[in-house]
């Protein structure tokens, strides 16, 4: 089979940074967007299509598990943390303060 | 006055089947006490406590001690925000890749990996020896039957010192550890200890590394066992393991038993190229799963040792009883991620430690990092003088922390590694760990700063020996003792 082409790697790209996205919990989410953003831009530095083709292959495994990954997350995670609080929660907490 | 009304109440609550109607609409509003007429007097049975106050609600704890009158977090409002998770030595979260990997085994794949006859004991038994291939593979172990799957670190622990121990009790009862070893090595040597064994705990350097030449000094002709952590799970200091492992291989019958719960994953090991002979593996502090570890035992040469646990015979004999086979796969799992991950997550980690060290010294002064600082960068751990780190804890209540290990962080007492580091009882009293991972945000690590900036300073302000420092004043030099006066 051929290596695949710069639509279809554009298009694993996109649907990985979807099923990041959708995942409730603030570290998951980050941690899976910022993985997916690092790995395809390493993968602009590859020539080899041996290895691309590999990481295609290996990219639309992982795809799947994002998603169901992010399925059970939204089901029995999502606790918001403090660092999600918006800038005048967080002004309103200062002020009270806690002692 | 209580009293009185009480007794005349009582019989008149119990004749109203009214009553648990009123308490309600009391509780509603929240009132405790509502005028009536004198002629349709009638005391509802509120929930209240002794003190006549409602359970938990406004009654102040013991601990208080007056100052503060607390409402319960979750009485506050439905959805506090959860504080942020800065304690990845005591565990992980679960990798959600790992989870993914596991619920199969959950739901439909549920065989005991040990059955030989029946299609769900294969596919178990496979998957099994599937992730022992991937633990294997992560520690550069040449054969997967090396692996021993174990309830965790502790239990390998256990099994790997009390075992070598006893298995050569005939002619050697010398093992050498550290000071600075988890609680689970230092009791297992204690009970070998009671049992005859003569135990050196080596001391170590400053920087909490261990004397390569002190260690060497140590190993006796009856020495069947050296044990030494690979990173500290309070410092993140990493013990030279290569050079250990050279040493212990050149005395032919001592065996090296390393702790690599911390290490696994984090750092690059080999057992193979460190000469470990035994290593001790945890799957929670890899985002893998509680309740499995796994062991590394060497078959060649072959280590021999007695099992803790008897009976079928699985593991090599060395641990019986079911494996745990979706355990087992998520601990295969993590490591088949940490694997792929560790160059990034350890590039990632190191950016976070540099960015928290950097902003907290930055905006406080007097801050000094135990251990040795070329460690494992996503354990830093962090002195404020001037500081009492229980109370730091306590005014961080948005900052999930700890000042040591988790086994120990109900006891006021400093802890023993950062003791033995040689830490003054004061600066080992006011320590903080900050355990970093893959899952970290830098966008957490700023607040995390700004917090720990700000509780610092409040706390130091009232602070009577923080104010003296200021004035220039050698607290050291002082006598405390009242005897003059």
């Amino acid at each position: 089979m051929s290596s695949p082409s710069r639509t279809s790697i554009l298009h694993l790209y996109g649907s990985m940074l979807r099923a990041s996205r959708s995942f409730t919990s603030y570290n998951f989410r980050q941690y899976f967007i910022r993985r997916t953003r690092s790995t395809f831009r390493q993968l602009q530095n590859e020539s080899d299509a041996e290895r691309i083709k590999a990481f295609y292959d290996n990219g639309l495994r992982e795809l799947e598990v994002l998603r169901r990954s992010a399925i059970v997350n939204s089901l029995y995670g999502g606790r918001r943390l403090v660092v999600e609080r918006s800038d005048a929660e967080e002004k309103i907490e200062l002020e009270r303060g806690d002692n | 006055m209580l009293s009185r009304t009480r007794s005349v109440a009582r019989p008149l609550a119990r004749s109203t089947p009214k009553t648990s109607q009123a308490c309600a609409v009391c509780l509603g509003r929240r009132r405790f006490v509502s005028t009536s007429s004198t002629d349709r007097a009638n005391i509802v049975d509120l929930p209240f406590g002794r003190n006549g106050l409602p359970h938990g609600l406004l009654t102040p704890r013991s601990d208080m001690l007056g100052f503060k009158l607390d409402i319960p977090r979750h009485l506050q409002d439905g959805k506090s925000p959860q504080p942020i998770y800065l304690d990845m030595q005591a565990t992980t979260p679960v990798d959600p890749r790992v989870l993914d990997a596991m619920l199969p085994y959950y739901t439909d794949q549920y065989g005991n990996p040990h059955s030989r006859t029946h299609a769900y004991g294969w596919e178990a038994e496979k998957a099994v020896d599937e992730a022992r291939q991937h633990v294997a593979d992560l520690i550069g172990a040449s054969d997967a039957k090396d692996i021993i799957f174990t309830s965790g670190a502790t239990e390998t622990n256990n099994m790997a010192i009390k075992g070598v121990a006893r298995f050569h009790r005939d002619k050697k009862k010398h093992i050498i550890t550290l000071q600075t070893e988890h609680k689970c090595v230092l009791d297992s040597c204690r009970k070998l200890q009671e049992e005859g064994f003569d135990v050196t705990y080596l001391p170590v350097k400053p920087s909490g590394l261990v004397d390569l030449v002190e260690l060497e000094n140590a190993i006796r002709p009856d020495t069947s066992l050296v044990s030494i952590m690979a990173v500290n799970n309070e410092t993140g200091v990493i013990q030279p393991l290569r050079e250990i492992g050279a040493i212990v291989r050149k005395h032919r019958g001592v065996y090296f038993h390393t702790d690599a719960a911390q290490a696994l994953g984090k750092i690059k090991l080999d057992v193979n190229e460190m000469n470990i002979d035994l290593m001790s593996m945890s799957g929670h502090k890899i985002y893998g799963p509680k309740g499995i570890g796994a062991a590394y035992v060497r078959r060649r040469p072959r280590v021999r040792l007695e099992p803790i646990i008897n009976g079928g015979g699985q593991e090599r004999g060395l641990r019986s009883g079911t494996l745990p086979s979706v355990l087992v796969v998520g601990m295969g799992e993590a490591c088949r991620i940490a694997r792929q991950e560790m160059l990034a997550d350890h590039e990632h980690v190191s950016a976070l430690a540099r960015r928290l060290i950097d902003g907290i010294a930055a905006k406080v002064e007097h801050v000094v990092r135990n251990g040795d600082p070329d460690g494992y960068p996503g354990c830093v751990n962090l002195s404020f003088a001037y500081v009492e780190g229980e109370s730091l804890l306590m005014a961080l209540k948005d900052v999930a922390l700890s000042s040591g290990s988790a086994c120990t962080s109900a006891s006021l007492e400093p802890s023993y590694v950062l003791r033995a580091l040689g830490a003054a009882e004061d600066m080992a009293h006011s320590s903080l760990r900050f355990g970093m991972g893959r899952f970290t945000t830098e966008a957490e690590v700023d607040f995390v700063v700004k917090r720990i900036v700000a509780v610092v300073n409040r706390l130091r302000e009232m602070s009577p020996l923080w104010e003296m420092v200021q004035e220039g004043i050698d607290i050291s030099t002082i006598d405390w003792s009242q005897s003059q006066h």
